[in-house]
């Protein structure tokens, strides 16, 4: 039964591939789906039917988890969707730069420059000033198919 | 006018008011600054003394909308200013009102007349119970005099109006607020029923006759009409009244002997559905409604306007005549004492003569459906037919039938039948237009099938064959309109799946009402069923394609349906029997092969299996009829392959020869054992599950189809024992398992319905009855699961690995499948099932780590733990709770640690609020697990007694309630499924735990005391109860340690509006008030004074000297002096009678719970305000 076996396919270096196929009708609310080569979170799944006696199809409806745009597909539910990998990664905080930049703490000692503030003000606010005050904080990037925005904050006190 | 109150003022002044008002209510209908509009009037109504402004706006002013608002103003302001109004002042001002109505009966803005007249009857029913016997007479006497005509019909329809403005206020449901005691009303709502009510129904009667004839003789309209119409609706409204004073009930045990004899049934619940009920007004009423003649008059006023009217369409929806109609369809539902006792042959009489005026409302049906489709109105038609169900409900299934024979060659079922077969007819040939009223009729017309069907049921009065032959006749005239309609739109590309869902639980309500009609005539309608069965399978052997396929396909589905209503009930929740008009029917069938109900359950069987055939597959079997067989199936199974019958006499082959007694109910044997025989079983149960995994593998994605399979077919399998113990037995079944254990493919399945898969899989395990092989089979069905997500969790390169969205999906698979497992938990698993579990602890807190940011996973963990402990805990001995515990106790750290303090930044609301969904959902989880643990508290089966090392139970409650209480806002407590969740837990740990919850840290305590504020204020009234008992048990815990010398609950206290602003109280007197308060002036909920008592005692003990204090205020805010003894002397005897005592041993709260009861009944005719 050993090739039968469920052991996760990928590999750590599987990140080649942005998206893996998943049947449409496995899809969730709340899981991940690509619509229009966009990585979308699926916020409402309804199933109807090609006339009386056809097959399933699938209709998602996915908001963009980078622009927030609301995306729609249908799918027949038995074909297979593109579902991103999406990735959250925890890093500390360590600056914020003049020109909108944030320094970010890895795990492995290194420092990671590359990310912007959230436009969001409210959100821009809340990092800022959380900084201000000099509270430890670590924020969570989420990243699916080459793109990278900071998603949430956390205040893990003064050490 | 005399006696009319407040000073004149100057004409300049009311000029300058009316003014006012005049322009404000224009501005209200034009829209434009309505709130500052709204303010001038609300001060007019506010005003003091606004009377003489009033009068005087309501006699000169133009505009109507003024003169509507100054008549409000002078009802608000006269019940707020009764007390210092003269009775002189309020004969006056009634009078007054309806001297206003008389006077200007037929001017234009009728709605400001109703007003006026509206407000005099609210005035008069206030002053109801101080104004002497002669002036309420004296007053009407005038309304009488112009009911009855005497001043011209003008004031005649003003006289009636103001009669029906008086019932509306006098009946408790419609009354307007006076700010006055239940009891006043309860009083003048009897006064009325008892003095007046009938008298009203006179003049009104009086009235009727009165203009009648006029109206009949004049070939127009005429503006009697008007008056009619309002005497037709004040005598419907009147018999609409809730009838207290109706003595001389039968009992029940006079009743059945009635219903045998005469066929009057006086059991009739009554018609909720269409907000009909029995009218019963008792013996006094026998003189009007019933000995004088009311009825056949009223029946020929309309029988002889209709006639009259005949040429006019639109007379039927006609103010006039929809009144006529709606009293006569009220005369029919009139029952109990108002009808002599000569053994029902007065009502019989009765209700024979509405049927034979009715029935030409609906009789000849196809005629009159086909001029309702021309144009004509419909609800002469609908009225007939809810008169229909009116009279089906008091009768007998024979009377009822027999009603008609005076005027008719055939029966009132005959007629019901071909009714029906009408309405049918045109509802499936005009299924997709906007007509409703066909449906309309139609649910009429089954309810009264089905009151008349159901009966039978029970006293098992055979219908005589015609009567039978109807039924089936109009069976099949409603299967051969389904079929047709099924055909036809078999072709329509119909998206509208959510109108489906929407209809489906209408649709099987409908279709249980036809099966109950075929199972009357079962010796007809199943054979007939049978042939339309194989003519439609037998076009599929001849390999059809194209539209016709699709059109077969499409009858078929209607047929499995309707079918599958016939042969079974739904049996939601309940075991399935075989219907007992399938088993007592068929009297002459002696060999199964014979009998019908086999006949179709192995042609449909038959069937089913071709679909494990390739190519008959892909040809025919769409989703949408396999839909069809598996739920016929999954009903089938469970009412026909073991019957409860044959399932408790041991199976063998011993029914043969157990008597001859019951050699006349051959057939029914033949039901119950025709599965049985020749080892169908194993036959049945083996195609049964090679479908089901047809479904599970070839119909990829289509999910609705597989969760029926799971949810309905494989579980109806596994719910009973003989039946499991075979399937465990069959190749097919162990395929499923293996398949489930090792293969990929039924991953390829929704996550949710694999869950459903295993508990059906894991649920049959418990059947096994050796316990090693049970084991062995759960190890070989999860083993492979649990290996591969410990495999995995301890890859070094988890963490990258782990993100991956396959992966992400293949450990949701699992967690799903095992979660469905632990919910399958049964006595018997239960240890293997711990094992599985306890190999499963670490790597589920590793995964927990390691996927803290996809809040999907961590809620299906969460989930799984949840089912696991709820399964497991009532189990487990010492040690196995030690590591449960533990687990749980790390489990709600690393949460905690990864969830508390962390805000999500997102730029959409819609994705804000998913993510706040799904914290929503985490946290009822929480709950649900520590409640869950805490059951261990109540019940516990665990074998071995030693309290070695018990592990504190306590603890985990304690840390996971300061892990939760900051996370639950009282936002968040309105939704009502964490509300009550969340109580339920907060009332037990109160009621263990009360030590434990004293040391709460002072935020967790607060936070824990303001959530039961909210609770018992706002929630319902299973939150409130689990509040009280919180509340209970709080105090009870104070008022002992106190009593044995500690501090009890003084460390904490609580802040909460007093007297004088905010101040610091001890929680028990805070509650103390709240309690009071709710008790005496709010809407307080009877059945739950037992548990509000309970909470009440221990806090009264506590706080004895704040409760005297309040005791003191209540009765000093008390104006009037009478109600103020009577609260006194309830006060009183609340603490002091039935030998109270001050403590809060059983007895005690015995008695403190009747004091309670007693003191609320006392208190609450007068304390609470309407």
């Amino acid at each position: 039964m050993s090739d039968e076996e469920h052991h996760f396919e990928s590999k750590a270096d599987a990140g080649a591939s942005k998206t893996y196929p998943q049947q449409a009708g496995t899809i969730r609310k709340n899981g991940y789906i690509v619509i229009k080569g966009r990585p979308c979170k699926v916020v409402e799944v309804s199933t109807s039917k090609t006339g009386k006696h056809g097959h399933a199809k699938c209709h998602f409806v996915g908001i963009d988890i980078f622009t927030s745009k609301k995306l729609e597909d249908i799918v027949p539910s038995s074909h297979n969707c593109d579902a991103p990998h999406v990735n959250r990664t925890d890093y500390q905080l360590i600056d914020i730069s003049e020109d909108g930049f944030v320094s970010l703490l890895t795990e492995n000692g290194n420092t990671k420059d590359d990310l912007r503030l959230p436009t969001d003000e409210n959100l821009l606010t809340q990092i800022k000033d959380g900084f201000a005050e000099g509270k430890d904080l670590v924020v969570t990037v989420m990243s699916a198919m080459g793109e990278e925005q900071i998603c949430a904050l956390k205040d893990i006190g003064p050490k | 006018m005399q006696g009319f109150p407040g000073g004149l003022p100057d004409l300049a002044h009311l000029q300058a008011t009316m003014n006012a008002i005049e322009h404000a209510c224009s501005l209200i209908q034009m829209h434009m600054n309505p709130a500052e509009a709204e303010s001038v009037i609300a001060s007019l109504h506010s005003s003091h003394m606004p009377y003489q402004t009033c009068r005087f706006i309501i006699e000169t002013s133009k505009v109507p909308n003024a003169r509507f608002q100054a008549a409000g103003a002078i009802g608000d302001a006269a019940i707020r200013e009764w007390g210092i109004l003269i009775d002189e002042n309020k004969r006056s001002l009634i009078i007054f009102c309806l001297q206003y109505v008389m006077e200007h009966a037929s001017a234009p803005d009728a709605y400001v007349q109703s007003k006026v007249s509206a407000v005099a009857a609210r005035l008069l029913k206030r002053g109801w119970l101080e104004f002497p016997e002669a002036e309420k007479a004296a007053i009407l006497f005038e309304v009488k005099q112009s009911i009855l005509g005497n001043h011209g019909s003008g004031p005649q329809f003003v006289g009636i109006n103001f009669v029906e403005s008086l019932v509306s206020e006098f009946s408790p449901s419609t009354s307007s607020d006076l700010g006055l005691p239940r009891e006043f009303h309860e009083q003048c709502q009897s006064f009325l029923e008892m003095n007046y009510l009938k008298e009203f129904y006179c003049w009104a009667q009086a009235a009727l006759l009165s203009v009648s004839n006029k109206i009949l003789e004049h070939p127009t309209s005429v503006p009697e009409e008007k008056v009619c119409s309002a005497a037709l609706r004040l005598m419907f409204q009147i018999l609409n009244w809730d009838f207290k004073h109706t003595a001389n009930e039968p009992d029940n045990s006079h009743s059945r002997i009635n219903t045998l004899t005469s066929g009057i049934r006086h059991d009739a619940v009554m018609l909720k559905k269409f907000d009909h009920s029995l009218v019963k007004p008792g013996p006094t009423w026998n003189d009007v409604l019933i000995s004088s003649g009311h009825t056949s008059w009223l029946l020929n006023f309309y029988a002889t306007l209709r006639e009259k009217c005949s040429y006019d369409t639109l007379w039927i929806d006609s103010p006039i005549a929809v009144s006529a109609r709606q009293l006569i369809v009220q005369l029919c539902s009139l029952a109990g004492a108002v009808f002599p006792s000569d053994n029902g042959e007065t009502q019989i009489k009765h209700i024979a003569l509405i049927l034979s005026a009715i029935i030409q409302w609906i009789d000849p049906p196809d005629v009159i459906s086909a001029s309702i489709q021309s144009g004509q109105s419909e609800s002469e038609f609908i009225d007939g037919c809810h008169a229909l169900l009116s009279m089906a409900s008091l009768t007998s299934a024979m009377l009822f039938d027999n009603l008609l024979t005076s005027v008719r060659p055939y029966g009132t079922i005959h007629v019901l039948s071909s009714l029906t077969s009408e309405v049918v007819k045109i509802l499936t040939v005009n299924q997709d237009e906007e007509e409703t009223w066909s449906a309309d009729a139609l649910d009429i017309l089954l309810e009264t099938w089905s009151v008349t069907l159901g009966q039978m049921d029970g006293d098992k009065t055979i219908l005589p064959h015609d009567r039978v032959f109807a039924a089936s006749s109009l069976f099949n005239t409603i299967v051969e309109s389904h079929l047709k309609a099924a055909a036809d739109s078999a072709l329509d590309e119909n998206d509208d799946t959510e109108y489906f869902h929407a209809s489906v639980s209408k649709r099987d309500e409908r279709l249980a009402s036809y099966a109950l009609i075929a199972r009357a005539a079962a010796d007809m309608t199943v054979p007939f069923l049978v042939r339309l069965f194989s003519e439609r399978f037998s076009l599929l052997s001849q390999r059809i394609s194209g539209n016709e396929s699709t059109r077969t396909l499409e009858e078929l589905y209607w047929l499995l349906l309707i079918t599958g209503h016939v042969l079974t009930d739904s049996g939601e929740g309940e075991t399935a029997l075989v219907p007992e008009a399938l088993q007592a029917g068929f009297l002459n069938v002696v060999e199964a092969v014979h009998h019908p109900v086999v006949a179709l359950s192995w042609s449909i069987i038959q069937f089913s299996r071709q679909c494990l055939d390739t190519e008959m597959r892909s040809m025919y079997f769409s989703p949408r009829l396999m839909e069809a067989v598996i739920w016929f199936l999954a009903r089938w199974v469970a009412t026909y392959l073991l019957p409860l019958d044959t399932r408790k006499e041991q199976i063998s082959t011993t029914y043969h020869d157990d008597g001859s007694q019951h050699e006349s109910q051959f057939s029914r044997k033949i039901l119950l054992t025709f599965a049985v025989e020749h080892n169908q079983v194993d036959f049945v149960l083996d195609s049964v599950v090679r479908i089901s995994a047809a479904t599970l593998t070839l119909y990829p994605g289509e999910n609705e189809l597989q969760a029926l399979t799971c949810q309905k077919l494989l579980a109806a399998l596994v719910r009973h024992k003989q039946i499991s113990v075979r399937l465990l037995l069959l190749d097919s079944w162990r395929d499923l398992a293996r398949a489930f254990a090792n293969e990929r493919a039924l991953f390829s399945v929704n996550a949710r319905i694999q869950r459903s898969l295993a508990e059906t899989l894991v649920c049959a395990a418990s059947f096994i009855k050796d316990s090693e092989a049970s084991a062995q089979y759960l190890r070989d069905l999860l083993g492979p699961i649990v290996a591969c997500l410990v495999d995995n969790s301890s890859r070094n390169d988890l963490k990258a690995v782990a993100q991956q969205a396959d992966a992400i999906y293949m450990v949701s698979c699992l967690l799903e499948r095992l979660r469905g497992a632990a919910r399958a938990t049964q006595p018997r698993t239960q240890k293997a099932l711990f094992e599985m579990g306890h190999s499963m602890m670490n790597p589920l807190l590793t995964l927990l780590e390691a996927y803290k940011n996809q809040s999907a996973v961590v809620y299906l963990i969460l989930k799984f733990v949840v089912d696991f402990v709820d399964g497991q805990v009532v189990y487990l001995g010492a040690k196995e709770t030690t590591i449960l515990i533990n687990f749980c106790l790390r489990l709600l750290q690393i949460y905690s640690c990864n969830n508390i303090g962390k805000i999500s930044l997102s730029l959409s609301t819609s994705l804000r609020s998913e993510a706040q969904v799904e914290k929503y959902k985490d946290l009822r989880a929480l709950l649900q697990l520590l409640t869950n643990i805490c059951s261990k508290d109540l019940v516990d089966f665990s074998s071995v007694g030693d309290d070695e090392n018990t592990t504190d139970i306590s603890e985990v409650i304690y840390v996971g309630l300061h892990i939760v209480t900051p996370l639950i806002s009282l936002d968040l407590l309105k939704y009502p499924k964490l509300s009550r969740d969340y109580f339920a837990l907060v009332s037990h740990m109160l009621e263990v735990y009360p030590e434990k919850v004293a040391q709460l840290n002072k935020d967790a305590f607060a936070h824990v005391i303001g959530t039961l504020d909210f609770g018992i204020q706002h929630q319902d009234i299973d939150v409130f109860e689990k509040c009280l008992s919180a509340v209970n048990a709080l105090a009870s815990y104070h008022f002992k340690q106190r009593s044995a010398g500690k501090e009890g609950l003084n460390a904490q206290t609580v802040e909460s509006q007093g007297s004088n602003g905010k101040l610091q109280e001890s929680i028990t007197s805070h509650f103390l008030r709240l309690l009071m308060q709710l008790l005496l002036f709010e809407d307080f909920r009877m059945e739950l004074a037992g548990s509000a008592a309970d909470a009440l005692l221990p806090l009264l003990l506590c706080e004895q000297d704040l409760y005297q204090r309040l005791v003191q205020e209540l009765l000093e805010r008390q104006p009037i002096p009478a109600l103020k003894s009577r609260l006194a002397s309830a006060f009183h005897s609340l603490t002091s009678s039935n030998q109270l005592s001050s403590s809060l041993n059983r007895p005690n709260r015995q008695r403190f719970r009747k004091n309670l009861h007693e003191f609320l009944v006392e208190v609450s005719g007068f304390m609470r305000i309407k």
